[in-house]
């Protein structure tokens, strides 16, 4: 059981934990730290104390208040599909993995919600949802592998936000274990409910560092009717705006992605998939929209050829079958993976909409200027003003410098945001990657408001810290 | 040299289909219906003998209900020329289908016609074949590659243990399996260009061709539920449920 290089719990401390959710569940060997230990950012080194696997509800609350007794970190752990180090156990931390909470169950088909264990995946709750003629709309690349849990303590975008909202949105309800140990039940799945603060909301995209979410009651909507997916070839950036600004004006659009050539190339090449069609162009915008008439398509071939007219688009194609659809799809979702090979720099941020061109090419021209050698792959969810901007890491270089020049990358990156009035952190949260930037995005007031509530639900300070901020 | 392409429309490959309540056939009711994908392949072979100058015109042919246009829509929009409808009602079998597309090859009197070699929904694998003996042509099936030379055309077939060539004389017909190619997407412009595109109705009479049914469906009931799994806690017993439960070692 004492396979880490340091043990830092005493074995007194050991055995009260395998007390509480059995001996089995507490792992302590390399290759669990190491697994459970971090998300999806590559730039820490996992070193939990021990990884524990709670099967309750109270015995995630008997974990929390010996770890507030002992003064123990605790980071709560859920589908670890997290981009900014949120989930990262690098300072001895008690991991808590929800993979255990994994219960779907009192489905009410009236209020069309249902009560999920933190530990359900979400393409589980999406296949439910399905199952029940239903549909769970937030839907993103990982969703094969991220929790419900994770997504609430994350506010998940993904790829569906213009048309649906964030995860926020779907929440109907949700159960948190605070830092001492005390089980709140929020908002019990009302629709209205103007009694006070909304402590829920609070919770939702803590990031951890409120206290556990360990349960939620999810909103789920009627299923999308026939989704035409179209990918169009666009010149520039601000032709993509162009496209946006025309197709929102006239239809109800359930996705508007873009990516550039270089995300595409990548694509193309690792993932074995078919180029949409050959006439060259910068950027590629990707639409999905219902077909709920025939008429739908006729509009949208309609606004296409204004487009073409217009010089904002040079070519495109539309999904003849749901296979197709899939395909045209993966173009875009699997971009994520398919660069995790350059240990790319992430940003994930975000201006409003129509700033976003402006915005665009400042990052750009700073970026290029300061790195020439570095590959820059662009793409995102335009449609809602948040672009992901990858810079790759050159193979030959290793990965401390790399990440310490993308570091001054990134300086000036968030200045530019900041001078937007963005983000610097649109959906990815901030966990440890971007807490340095959160004062681009925040001002030292509302930081010392949120050290305040974090204290409020947290006194001793032991839930995920050293996230978002330093207290 | 003249391609004739026969298309099928079908319930689209990535929807879950459900038997109906009282278990007469597919529910076909709001279900997404696409191009069938063996056809997909056959249309995208014969837009890229045009593309190559070896085919001359390619002609796209279904047989089916005035909704099978929107597939003829789609094949024309992948690099067809012109289509043609031979309206029917209801579920037509492949005999029938064969003689319809025999008619048209009459008429049509191309030099290649390519077919799936099944439809994803009556997986019969037959009008193919059906039409080589109709038609008097000769006929390579489940190509995996097909190359025309002069005036004849070579064939690789997937064959059970194999890949099989066989070198047939034109005019032939060729049923295509999923490695020959990857069909494109359609484009926007070509989808515009399609509707403009010539699309002839015939009826079966036109084509002097009864339609008779000599099949009944029975009945359709979904597959049976699989079973919840175990978990073994050792290999001991892994390998004594292999032997005894399943018997299969």
């Amino acid at each position: 059981m004492n396979d880490l290089a340091t043990p830092r719990l005493s074995p007194a401390t050991l055995s009260a934990l395998a007390d509480i959710v059995g001996a089995e569940r507490v792992l302590t060997d390399a290759e669990s730290a190491a697994h459970y230990g971090r998300d999806w950012t590559r730039f820490h080194t996992p070193t939990p104390s021990a990884v524990l696997l709670p099967g309750s509800i109270e015995e995630v609350q008997d974990i929390v208040r010996l770890a507030a007794r002992e003064g123990l970190a605790i980071v709560p752990s859920g589908g670890r599909t997290g981009l900014s180090a949120g989930a990262v156990a690098a300072n001895g931390e008690l991991v808590i993995a929800l993979d255990r909470l994994s219960s779907i169950a009192d489905f009410n088909p009236v209020e069309r919600t249902v009560r999920c264990g933190a530990g359900v995946i979400t393409e589980q709750l999406q296949q439910f949802a399905e199952g029940q003629g239903l549909y769970y709309p937030v839907d993103f690349a990982s969703a094969g592998s991220s929790q419900i849990g994770g997504n609430i303590s994350t506010n998940a975008g993904g790829i569906k936000v213009i048309r649906h909202g964030m995860t926020r949105d779907w929440v109907a309800g949700l159960k948190l274990v605070t830092g001492t140990g005390e089980l709140l039940d929020l908002n019990r799945g009302l629709v209205k409910n103007n009694a006070g603060y909304d402590l829920r909301q609070l919770v939702i995209g803590a990031e951890g560092t409120l206290g556990i979410v360990v349960e939620a009651t999810m909103a789920l909507a009627r299923p999308p009717q026939d989704p035409a997916v179209l990918v169009l070839g666009v010149p520039d950036m601000g032709a993509i705006m162009q496209v946006l600004a025309a197709y929102q004006a006239k239809m109800d659009l359930q996705a508007f992605e873009f990516f550039s050539e270089l995300a595409l190339q990548k694509v193309v090449e690792h993932q074995g998939l078919q180029r949409p069609f050959e006439t060259p162009a910068e950027y590629y915008a990707l639409l999905e929209f219902e077909q709920l008439t025939g008429a739908d398509m006729e509009q949208a071939m309609a606004l296409f050829e204004h487009c073409v007219e217009q010089g904002w688009v040079v070519d495109g194609v539309a999904s003849q079958s749901v296979a197709q659809a899939e395909s045209l799809w993966r173009l875009r979702e699997d971009i994520s993976e398919t660069i995790s090979r350059w240990t790319p720099y992430k940003n994930d941020i975000s201006t409003t909409v129509a700033k976003v061109p402006d915005f665009l090419s400042e990052v750009e021209q700073v970026v290029n200027g300061a790195y020439p050698d570095f590959e820059i792959v662009w793409f995102g969810h335009i449609g809602d003003g948040n672009v992901h901007l990858n810079v790759l890491k050159p193979d030959d270089l290793p990965v401390d410098e790399f990440k310490q020049r993308c570091g001054e990358v990134s300086q000036w990156v968030f200045e530019i945001v900041q001078r937007y009035g963005g983000s610097v952190s649109a959906e990815h949260g901030v966990g440890l990657l971007k807490k340095d930037y959160l004062p681009y995005s925040r001002s030292e007031l509302e930081i010392d408001l949120m050290r305040q509530i974090k204290r409020a639900f947290d006194p001793a300070g032991i839930m995920n810290p050293g996230k978002i901020f330093d207290a | 040299m003249k391609v004739l392409v026969a298309v099928k429309r079908v319930v689209d490959y990535n929807v879950k289909v459900r038997a109906k309540a009282d278990g007469s056939d597919v529910d076909l009711n709001n279900v997404k219906m696409a191009i069938n994908p063996f056809c997909e392949i056959a249309v995208e072979e014969a837009v890229r003998l045009k593309e190559a100058g070896v085919a001359s015109e390619v002609v796209v042919v279904s047989v089916g209900e005035k909704s099978c246009q929107e597939q003829i829509r789609t094949a024309l929009a992948l690099g067809a020329d012109r289509g043609i409808q031979v309206e029917t009602e209801g579920a037509v079998e492949p005999l029938v289908v064969a003689k319809l597309l025999k008619g048209v090859v009459e008429k049509e009197q191309p030099q290649l016609v390519i077919l799936g070699k099944q439809s994803i929904d009556g997986d019969n694998n037959q009008t193919g074949q059906m039409l080589g003996a109709l038609a008097n042509m000769a006929q390579g099936t489940f190509a995996s590659e097909v190359k025309v030379d002069g005036d004849a055309v070579s064939v690789t077939r997937e064959v059970d243990g194999g890949l099989q060539t066989v070198k047939l004389k034109l005019p032939a017909i060729v049923t295509t399996d999923l490695r020959l190619n990857e069909p494109r997407y359609a484009s926007l412009p070509n989808i515009m260009k399609a509707k403009k595109k010539q699309l002839d109705v015939f009826s079966p009479a036109d084509l002097g061709v009864e339609v008779k049914s000599h099949l009944t469906q029975l009945r359709v009931e979904p597959p049976a539920e699989r079973q919840a799994g175990i978990k073994v806690a050792s290999v001991d017993e892994l390998v004594d449920k292999l032997k005894n439960e399943a018997k299969v070692i």
